[in-house]
């Protein structure tokens, strides 16, 4: 079942990809996908692009995508790791959402961090004490690993 | 000296539970008046009452329930109570998540009225309200129609679509991607999939007593349409499940146990004593209906003897230090004399060398001999030990020491728990095979709780050893109490590895003195720890 699901939804990005991002499966292993996000351009993050490693659990749509960046990133809710802190990934993961509405939110979390509910508090402590150097270590970043 | 006389004084108490459970042997209690002139603070303490069973409602039917549904050795050492002189007493009861949603029911039956709406439907305003009663109440008077549109029981628009299961011959379903399906579910919103769909939604959902709201916005589903759609009465478990969320709202007054696999709640009826305790350096431990003994301020195991500064201190620097001491503490140790490696897989620290037979004490690794008695050299620090290493290599050393000692006991009373199944089976085989009345089997649950129970005891009285000064007089007495301590346990712990079932029941008085005096001595080492924290000769540092 969830691989007609995930098939379909292949199917959609390539009819319809949604601006800015794009997405597919790695191997023949449809259960795991590559999908890549341009650094939004009224971010510090523009003109980066981010690759991210995406692994669907078996009972997707049930269940949320394990999703995470494997392009290292300055940001509050993302980790050294590329883990990401973001709520429709965790408990408010709804089997209606898909892989192209969760790589939009990304993009808009990447625009819009929310250091209120950081995965790395130092990086959320910057970014609302001295939001110049913040918005200059991610540009700094940018340049250094995804251009 | 004064001490000695007050020991004695421990040895009273928890006659309450024991008669439950023993024809009563001798009765070593109203050993010892409160000796008036002491100025110690436990010498105001002159009564160990047992704290939970002398609560109406639940005494009875508390180890009624627990000696129907779990392991009878898991029972706690009755509640130390302090309710004279003063020093703080906890009232609680402990419920089951039955009794906790009846509880629940009732706070709703209270104000149904003035909803005029379904349980359902009112738990639900609740989960939307963070279970905030005052506030719900407020903003319901103010605008019904917007806090039912807000909390997902209402569309803010109204709509012509029928709620509730739909009939189709080709639906394609977005969740599922399949075609073909003839049953639907729908609210009013309006968001279509099939029943399938909706049924794998609901059923990873129920355990969660979180609301369950339609799959693309945030309609609320109510009971009925749960039940419509799983077909049977799933609602029931999901209202259940909330009242994790409740607990966690109320957790002032309520907690969960935390043992592992324990769904036992507290619930405190007087929380004002709680601030009473730490002035005291006493702690707010509560007994859960499977015995399992907890702090209900810090949620930590029994800490005794130590307050909750202590545990806290002592974890937060084993959680910081751990990284570095987790090769120091390996699984296995050689054997003294002929360095084999030796594994423990028993609860008692007198090992015996499978290879040389050697026997030696499993902490101190020094011979077995002598140990058997009087005194522990392993539950002391030697100073001698130091030879003019740095301050800091030092204070780690010492750290290293009792964070083992710690860790050793805190294995071996996991071992003791698997003894404590073990002794189970043995108190079955006792009342199949030779025919003895459960009443007559209760010996070896109630030792196992003791041994149990020390050990707990023993484990948490290495942090206030080692934030004790060790020069003070005070602390040593606490250390030869640990180590009566520790040599009442191994004792016990010792007999309890008997197996021929004949020869337990022969040996009955023995286990009962041994229990006894483990009980004895826990009570003691707790005691004379909470004078070392009373004045101030323990003082936990990070």
């Amino acid at each position: 079942m969830s691989l007609k699901r995930i098939t379909k939804e292949l199917n959609d990005l390539g009819r319809d990809p949604p601006t800015s991002c794009s997405a597919g499966p790695v191997g023949d292993d449809l259960y795991h996908w590559q999908a890549s996000i341009m650094g939004p351009p009224d971010s510090p993050y523009a003109g980066g692009v981010f690759f991210l490693s995406i692994h669907f659990p078996t009972d997707y749509p049930f269940k949320p995508p394990k999703i995470s960046f494997t392009t290292k990133i300055y940001h509050p809710n993302i980790n050294a790791n590329g883990n990401i802190c973001l709520d429709i990934l965790k408990d408010q993961w709804s089997p209606a959402l898909t892989i192209s509405k969760v790589l939009l939110s990304i993009c808009s979390l990447l625009t819009d961090a929310n250091p209120d509910d950081p995965l790395v508090p130092e990086i959320a402590h910057i970014y609302k004490t001295d939001r110049a150097k913040y918005e200059a270590t991610a540009k700094e970043w940018t340049k250094k690993y995804a251009v | 000296m004064a001490y000695s006389v007050k020991l004695s004084d421990y040895l009273d108490g928890d006659e309450d539970s024991v008669i439950l459970e023993f024809e009563s042997d001798s009765e070593i209690d109203e050993l010892g008046e409160v000796d008036e002139d002491s100025s110690h603070s436990y010498s105001e303490v002159n009564e160990f009452s047992d704290g939970p069973s002398d609560k109406k409602d639940t005494g009875g039917s508390r180890y009624l329930d627990a000696d129907q549904k779990k392991p009878s050795w898991g029972r706690g050492l009755t509640e130390m109570a302090y309710e004279s002189s003063g020093v703080p007493k906890l009232a609680y009861s402990c419920l089951t998540t039955d009794q906790m949603f009846d509880l629940i029911l009732a706070r709703l039956e209270r104000i149904q009225p003035i909803f005029e709406i379904s349980y359902g439907d009112i738990i639900v305003m609740l989960q939307k309200y963070g279970w905030s009663e005052e506030r719900l109440l407020e903003d319901w008077t103010e605008d019904q129609e917007r806090v039912l549109v807000s909390c997902g029981l209402k569309l803010a628009t109204s709509s012509n679509r029928s709620r509730g299961i739909q009939d189709h011959s080709d639906f394609v379903c977005n969740i599922c991607c399949e075609s073909n399906k003839q049953r639907t579910f729908r609210l009013e919103c309006g968001h279509e999939y099939c029943i399938e769909c909706y049924k794998h939604y609901i059923k990873d959902k129920l355990l969660e007593g979180k609301i369950i709201s339609c799959m693309s916005c945030s309609l609320a589903l109510k009971n009925p349409d749960i039940d419509a759609i799983v077909g049977d009465n799933s609602s029931q478990t999901l209202m259940r499940s909330s009242i994790k969320g409740f607990i966690h709202k109320h957790n002032n007054h309520y907690k969960w146990c935390p043992f592992v696999d324990c769904n036992c709640v507290i619930q405190v009826t007087n929380i004002s004593a709680l601030s009473e305790f730490p002035r005291f350096h006493l702690s707010p431990f509560v007994v859960c209906n499977n015995h399992h003994r907890f702090c209900f301020k810090c949620g930590l195991e029994s800490h005794a003897p130590g307050d909750c500064q202590v545990a806290e201190v002592w974890v937060k620097m084993a959680q910081l230090e751990s990284a570095n001491l987790n090769w120091v503490l390996k699984n296995t140790k050689e054997c003294p004399k002929c360095g084999v490696n030796i594994e423990k897989n028993g609860g008692c620290n007198h090992m015996t060398c499978q290879s040389c037979e050697y026997e030696f004490c499993w902490i101190c690794e020094l011979p077995w001999e002598g140990h058997g008695g009087g005194f522990f050299e392993c539950t002391r620090f030697s100073k001698d030990e130091k030879n003019g290493a740095t301050e800091t290599k030092n204070s780690l050393r010492k750290y290293t020491f009792y964070y083992k000692l710690f860790s050793e006991h805190e294995n071996s009373s996991k071992l003791d728990w698997a003894l404590g199944l073990a002794v189970e089976q043995k108190v079955r085989a006792l009342q199949e095979n030779i025919g003895i009345s459960w009443i007559e089997t209760q010996f070896l649950p109630e030792s196992i709780r003791s041994l149990i129970e020390g050990r707990t005891t023993l484990k948490w009285s290495f942090p206030v050893a080692f934030y004790s000064d060790p020069s003070h007089n005070l602390t040593k007495i606490f250390v030869d109490n640990q180590a009566l301590l520790v040599s009442a346990v191994e004792d016990l712990s010792q007999l309890l590895q008997v197996k021929d079932p004949h020869d337990i029941i022969a040996r009955k008085l023995e286990f009962y003195n041994k229990a006894r005096f483990v009980q004895s001595r826990n009570r003691a080492l707790s005691e004379c720890g909470r004078d070392l924290l009373c004045k101030r000769i323990c003082v936990p540092r990070g």
